[in-house]
C-alpha cells in the first residue's frame, strides 16, 4: 500500500516536476523579451494619446480642424464631382480612382488616391470650397516622430521587420507553453486563488506571480494566441505557397483572390462614368453606414465597378468583434448591386471572419475607452507576471545555488540578475527616455524620428551596461531612482521646452495630454516608492542584497 | 447604457462576487473575523456565483452579447485583482466595500431596467 502510494506520487510528481522544469526555463529565457513585448504592447493600447502628446505642434491644427468640421461645406455629391473632375483632368489613365469625400459627418477634408506609374499609392487633397487641388505639404512636420506607433511596431516586430516578427512569434509560442506548464505546476490554483502574503520574501514573489497570472489567465491566453493568429500567414506560409505559388507574385495573387473577388476585367469599350452621388447614397442605405470612400475600378470603361465603403465610427462598431466596415459594390453600367458586405462581415468566408475577429480581439478595436482601460490593466498584469517570474527565479536561488550550470553557476546567476535589472527597470527608463528625446531632439533635424529611436535603444543598452557593471541591488536602486526622476521631471521638461503643463491641458480639456502626464507621474511615484522600499528592506533585514523591486514599479515602469 | 456606467456596474458586481467567493474560504474568513469559526461557505459561494453572473448583465446591455462576453471576462479579472489587493491590505474594508458595491450596483441595474 505504502509502496503503491509512493510510486503513484512519484509518477505524479514526475510529471509535475517535468512541467515545473519546462515552466522555469521556458519562462526564464523568454521572460525578458516577453516583458518588453508586453509592456510596449500595453502602452500601444494608448497609441493615439501618446502620439498626441508627442506632436505638440499639431495641437493647434487639430483644434482648427475640429472647429472647421462644424462649419457647413460642400455637399457629398459636389465633393464627389470635384474628385472625379480632378482625376479625369490629371490622372485619367489610372486604373483605380479612390475618393474619400468627407468624414462621417459629411465635413472634413476631401482626398483622392490612385496608383502612379511606378505602382506607388499616392494622394492629393482638394479644397472643400472650390474643388481646386491644394498644394501638397511641402515639408515634413517640424517634430518628425514615430509617436505612439513606436510602441506598436516594437511590440510585434522589434523594429526589425520580418525577423523581429518571427522572434516575437516564437516568444508568444513560448508564452503559451509557459502558461500551460505554469497552470499544471501550480498545485493549489484554487486554494491560493486570492492569496497574497506580503513581506515574506520568496513566498510573496510567488504569490504575486500566481495572482496576476491566474486572475488574468483568460486575457493572457487570448492575447498571446490572437497575436500569433494575426501573423498566421507569415508563420504558416505553406497554404498560400501551394495554392498561389511562392514569393511576391504568389502573395499578390493571394491578396487579389482574398480581397478582390469578382473584380471585373476591362471590356475595352469606353463609357462615361455616371454621377457618383446616387451610388454613394444607395450604398449608404444598403450597408447602414456613412460613406468613407468611393472606389472606381476601370473608370471610363463599360465594365467599371463602383465600390462604396462605410465609416466605422458609429456606436454599432463598439459592439462588433470584427472591425471591418460595410461595403457595397455596383456595376457602373447597370447600377446593379454586385456585392454587399454588412459592417463586421468579411469577404473570404468563415476562416477570414475568424481571423478578423481574432485581430479585433487583439487590438481591442471594439468597446470604446472602457475596454481600452481593461486591456491596459490586464496588459500591466501580464507584464507583472513576466517580471515577478524572472525575479522569483533569482530570489529562489539566492539563499542556495542549485548548480544548474556547474562551475559557472554563480556567474550565470549574476548575468541573469543583470538581465532582470536591464529588462525590467532599464526598459522603463528607455520608454520614458523616448518621451524625453521627443522634447530634447531639436525639431527640424533630418531623420529626427530615427534620433528618437536611437535614444530609446541607446538608453536601454546603457541600462544593460550599467546593470552588468554594478552590484545587483545597487543597479536596481539606481535604475529605479533614475526612472522615478525622469518620470517626475517630465512635466517640467514639457513646460520648459514646449510651454505646456497639466493645468493648461486640463483647462482646455485636453485629456489625452493630461492622461499621458498623469500616468507618467503615477509611474514616477511608484518607482520612487519601490526604490525607497528596497533601501529600507535592506537596512532592516541586513541580509544580502536582493533584487526586490516592488510589483507596482515593474507594472508601471 | 453608456459604456462607463456598464463598466462600473460590472466591475462593482465582479468585485463583490469575488469577495464573496474569497470569504467563503476559511483562510480569508479568518482574515476578516480574526476568529476560528467556519464561514457560511455554501451561502457565500452561491452569492458570489450569482453576483459574477449578474456582472454579465451590464456588459451585454452595454456592448451586446459578443463584445459583452469579452468585457465580462475582463471585468471579472479586474474585480479579482482588486479583491486580492483589498483582502490582503484591509480585509474589513474589502468586505464593507463588497457589501456597498454589490447591492448598490444591483439597485442601479434595477433602476436602469425600470427607467426608460
Amino acid at each position: 500500500m505504502a509502496k503503491a502510494q509512493a510510486t503513484s506520487g512519484a509518477g505524479q510528481g514526475g510529471f509535475r516536476q517535468a512541467q515545473a522544469w519546462l515552466h522555469t526555463w521556458c519562462g526564464l529565457w523568454f521572460s525578458w523579451l516577453l516583458f518588453a513585448v508586453f509592456l510596449t504592447g500595453t502602452l500601444a493600447v494608448f497609441e493615439e494619446p501618446i502620439t498626441h502628446w508627442m506632436t505638440p505642434e499639431h495641437h493647434a491644427e487639430e483644434e482648427a480642424a475640429l472647429a472647421a468640421s462644424t462649419r457647413p461645406t460642400a455637399s457629398l455629391g459636389q465633393r464627389l464631382d470635384w474628385g472625379v473632375a480632378y482625376m479625369q483632368k490629371h490622372h485619367a489613365g489610372a486604373g483605380m480612382w479612390e475618393l474619400w469625400p468627407a468624414d462621417a459627418k459629411g465635413a472634413g477634408e476631401l482626398r483622392v488616391f490612385w496608383f502612379d506609374s511606378q505602382r506607388q499609392y499616392v494622394s492629393a487633397e482638394l479644397d472643400t470650397a472650390s474643388g481646386a487641388p491644394l498644394p501638397a505639404a511641402s515639408q515634413p512636420p517640424a517634430r518628425l516622430t514615430l509617436g505612439g506607433q513606436h510602441f506598436v511596431d516594437f511590440h510585434y516586430e522589434l523594429h526589425a521587420g520580418k525577423v523581429g516578427l518571427w522572434i516575437v512569434g516564437i516568444a508568444a509560442l513560448a508564452m503559451l507553453v509557459a502558461l500551460v506548464s505554469g497552470v499544471i505546476t501550480h498545485r493549489r490554483i484554487f486554494k491560493d486563488f486570492f492569496t497574497f502574503r506580503p513581506r515574506k520574501g520568496q513566498r510573496s514573489w510567488l504569490d504575486a506571480h500566481n495572482a496576476v497570472a491566474v486572475l488574468t489567465l483568460p486575457f493572457q491566453f487570448m492575447i498571446a494566441y490572437t497575436g500569433i493568429v494575426i501573423s498566421g500567414l507569415t508563420f504558416m506560409p505553406v497554404g498560400v505557397v501551394t495554392q498561389f505559388g511562392a514569393g511576391m507574385p504568389g502573395a499578390w495573387a493571394f491578396q487579389a483572390a482574398l480581397n478582390e473577388p469578382g473584380k471585373p476585367r476591362p471590356s475595352g469599350r469606353p463609357m462615361a462614368l455616371p454621377a457618383l452621388e446616387s451610388f454613394a447614397l444607395r450604398g449608404q442605405q444598403l450597408m447602414g453606414q456613412p460613406v468613407r470612400a468611393v472606389v472606381i475600378d476601370h473608370p471610363g470603361d463599360a465594365a467599371a465597378r463602383i465600390g462604396v465603403y462605410g465609416w466605422n465610427e458609429d456606436a454599432g462598431a463598439q459592439r462588433r468583434l470584427s472591425a471591418t466596415s460595410g461595403l457595397a459594390m455596383f456595376s457602373a453600367a447597370t447600377g446593379e448591386v454586385l456585392q454587399l458586405r454588412l459592417p463586421g462581415g468579411v469577404d473570404g468566408g468563415k476562416a477570414s471572419l475568424t481571423q478578423s475577429v481574432m485581430a479585433g480581439l487583439h487590438m481591442v478595436a471594439f468597446g470604446g475607452l472602457a475596454l481600452k482601460w481593461l486591456y491596459f490593466l490586464c496588459g500591466l498584469a501580464g507584464s507583472a507576471m513576466m517580471a515577478t517570474g524572472a525575479i522569483l527565479f533569482i530570489v529562489k536561488r539566492r539563499p542556495r545555488h542549485l548548480g544548474e550550470f556547474g562551475g559557472a553557476t554563480a556567474r550565470v546567476y549574476r548575468l541573469i540578475e543583470a538581465a532582470n535589472v536591464a529588462a525590467i527597470a532599464g526598459l522603463g527608463v528607455a520608454c520614458i527616455g523616448f518621451l524625453w528625446a521627443n522634447r530634447l531632439v531639436p525639431p527640424g533635424l533630418a531623420q529626427r524620428d530615427d534620433w528618437e529611436l536611437a535614444m530609446f535603444f541607446g538608453v536601454w543598452a546603457l541600462a544593460l551596461v550599467h546593470a552588468l557593471a554594478r552590484p545587483a541591488a545597487a543597479a536596481w536602486k539606481e535604475q529605479l531612482g533614475l526612472l522615478a526622476a525622469l518620470c517626475l521631471l517630465l512635466p517640467l521638461l514639457n513646460a520648459l521646452t514646449v510651454g505646456d503643463h497639466l493645468g493648461a491641458q486640463l483647462l482646455r480639456g485636453d485629456w489625452e495630454s493630461a492622461g499621458v502626464e498623469l500616468f507618467v507621474l503615477a509611474t514616477g511615484l511608484a518607482a520612487g516608492w519601490s526604490r525607497r522600499w528596497m533601501a529600507r528592506g535592506k537596512s532592516i533585514a541586513g541580509s544580502a542584497p536582493r533584487p526586490a523591486a516592488s510589483l507596482e514599479s515593474e507594472v508601471q515602469a | 447604457m453608456s459604456e462607463w456606467l456598464a463598466g462600473l456596474l460590472s466591475l462593482a458586481l465582479a468585485f463583490a462576487g469575488m469577495a464573496a467567493l474569497a470569504f467563503a474560504m476559511e483562510r480569508h474568513y479568518e482574515q476578516l473575523t480574526g476568529g476560528r469559526n467556519r464561514p457560511p461557505a455554501r451561502a457565500l459561494r452561491c452569492l458570489g456565483a450569482a453576483l459574477l453572473l449578474a456582472a454579465l448583465l451590464p456588459c451585454v446591455w452595454g456592448w451586446g452579447a459578443t463584445v459583452g462576453c469579452v468585457a465580462w471576462l475582463g471585468f471579472v479579472s479586474a474585480g479579482a485583482i482588486g479583491c486580492v489587493a483589498g483582502i490582503n491590505a484591509a480585509p474589513r474594508w474589502a468586505a464593507r466595500a463588497a457589501w456597498a458595491f454589490g447591492p448598490g450596483a444591483l439597485l442601479a441595474l434595477a433602476w436602469v431596467c425600470i427607467a426608460p
